[in-house]
């Protein structure tokens, strides 16, 4: 266990700018501390030993930005989720001939992948792009690989059933080396790039946004500012979903949506 | 919108986990309308499990009881409970902030991430305590409390269903003060008056 210190975390964070100019002085101090402390745990360092590592030109300082921003997702994590946008959500924007949906912070895919799952079942695939968005290189390659450990489909697949998935999971990829391959029919419709939320703007827009357990890691002047682009993203009418523990709350936009579940956080720009 | 910080805050943390539902619910009872103090609690709970804890209690007390949001403002004369599948971390700001950052010893919430978080916010605790469970979470943060000089308990392992987890924590610091079975409420009760 390695704990560190507020001003040290600044001390770092500061140190991370100069030399790969990556901010984070937007991201919430507390969680970044429990993480710098984790990576130095892992390492077995101090941070003294950290700041002598992290050099212009070498590699360390990519490696630990990752570590600092990297989400951990699921496919259908929170299945009641997946099931209330399938019943709540589809219902209206079967409506539209074409439908835009934006995963911001897609990490490995999961989420883009289980929402492209969503789409086919409900029958909207051939009308549907999903845009899929990290700040992370490294991730998108993973997530366009979609390739998976065994292990961890096991769990996927109990969430798919208990989402409310009409088929079997392994229906939608295939076992090779001992991993599980997302099948390429399902990746057609999803496009994997690099958007940062912290800095780039609205590239789009989109009836349906998700950006589950993202905001959590920004402070909140910063998640205001999010909060901002992911609002002038959303066409009229379009649906904001975030993490089951997050909510609208002091995002000053609280009056712009209409609630569509508040225990899973499913909002409509209604303004 | 920082103006939320009370400057009197002060923190009483628990944490549990099998075994540790029942105390939980003791110590509740104990609580009496208005305490200057708020209390997290941090439970071991299966991911599925729903927002029910202060539902459940809130006929055991008048004290305000909360599964906080993320960014709420922590408050005097409440009681916290972390929810299932994210840690809870307590900032400097005087707030609660989520995290979805891996599983500590297994476990998430994690109270070890509860506990070092609080001991670096400065916000003054008043106790912090290890009750029953199998698990090594806890025993790290409650050391790290121990050492910055907080009162630190953990629950007799003689006595409790689970001993594993005070039995850590003793390992790794010995001198955390023992809820002895005969007087472990009245102990608590003390500290909480």
């Amino acid at each position: 266990m390695v704990v560190l210190e507020y001003p040290q975390l600044e001390e770092l964070i500061v140190r991370i700018r100069e030399i790969s100019g990556f901010d984070f002085s937007g991201y919430a101090r507390p969680s970044l501390l429990r993480r710098a402390g984790r990576y130095l745990a892992k390492y077995d360092m101090d941070l003294d030993e950290l700041l002598l590592h992290i050099e212009p030109g070498g590699s360390i300082v990519y490696d630990l930005i990752q570590e600092l921003t990297v989400n951990y997702s699921e496919m259908f994590r929170d299945p009641e989720y997946f099931k209330r946008v399938r019943t709540e959500v589809f219902g209206y924007l079967e409506s539209y001939p074409t439908l835009r949906f934006w995963v911001a912070g897609c990490a490995s895919g999961e989420e883009a992948f289980s929402m492209a799952i969503l789409l086919k079942e409900a029958g909207l695939m051939n009308r549907s792009l999903i845009y899929a968005t990290d700040l992370s290189n490294r991730v998108l390659t993973s997530a366009r690989e979609g390739v998976f450990t065994l292990g961890n489909v096991r769990t996927f697949s109990e969430s798919y059933i208990l989402a409310g998935g009409k088929n079997s999971l392994s229906d939608y990829y295939h076992v090779a080396y001992n991993k599980a391959i997302i099948s390429p029919e399902l990746r057609k419709n999803i496009i994997f790039s690099l958007h940062d939320l912290t800095g780039d703007g609205v590239f789009n827009e989109f009836q349906f946004i998700s950006c589950r357990n993202v905001m959590i890691y920004f402070t909140l002047e910063l998640r205001q500012q999010v909060f901002r682009l992911l609002y002038d993203s959303l066409s009229m009418l379009g649906f904001l979903c975030l993490g089951k523990r997050e909510t609208l709350r002091y995002s000053g936009l609280e009056a712009h949506f209409k609630v569509i579940d508040s225990a899973l956080n499913i909002y409509q720009k209604i303004k | 919108m920082n103006s939320a910080k009370d400057e009197s805050l002060s923190l009483v943390l628990m944490g549990g986990s099998s075994g540790s539902f029942v105390i939980l619910e003791d110590i509740i009872k104990l609580l009496k309308d208005p305490v200057s103090f708020a209390v997290i609690f941090v439970l071991h709970r299966g991911r599925s499990s729903s927002s029910v804890l202060p539902d459940l209690f809130k006929t055991k007390t008048d004290v305000h009881m909360s599964e906080p949001h993320h960014l709420d403002p922590i408050m005097s004369n409440s009681i916290y409970f972390a929810l299932p599948d994210y840690h809870l971390l307590v900032g400097n700001d005087h707030r609660f902030y989520y995290d979805h950052t891996e599983p500590d010893f297994f476990s998430r919430p994690s109270i070890d991430a509860t506990f070092i978080s609080a001991a670096m916010s400065g916000i003054p605790v008043k106790a912090a305590m290890l009750f029953s469970g199998s698990s090594q979470d806890g025993a790290g943060g409650l050391k790290l409390l121990a050492e910055m000089g907080c009162p630190t308990f953990v629950q007799d392992p003689e006595f409790a269903e689970f001993p594993r987890m005070p039995e850590e924590a003793l390992l790794k610091y010995k001198k955390h003060k023992l809820l002895e079975e005969d007087k472990f409420y009245e102990t608590i009760s003390n500290l909480l008056s």
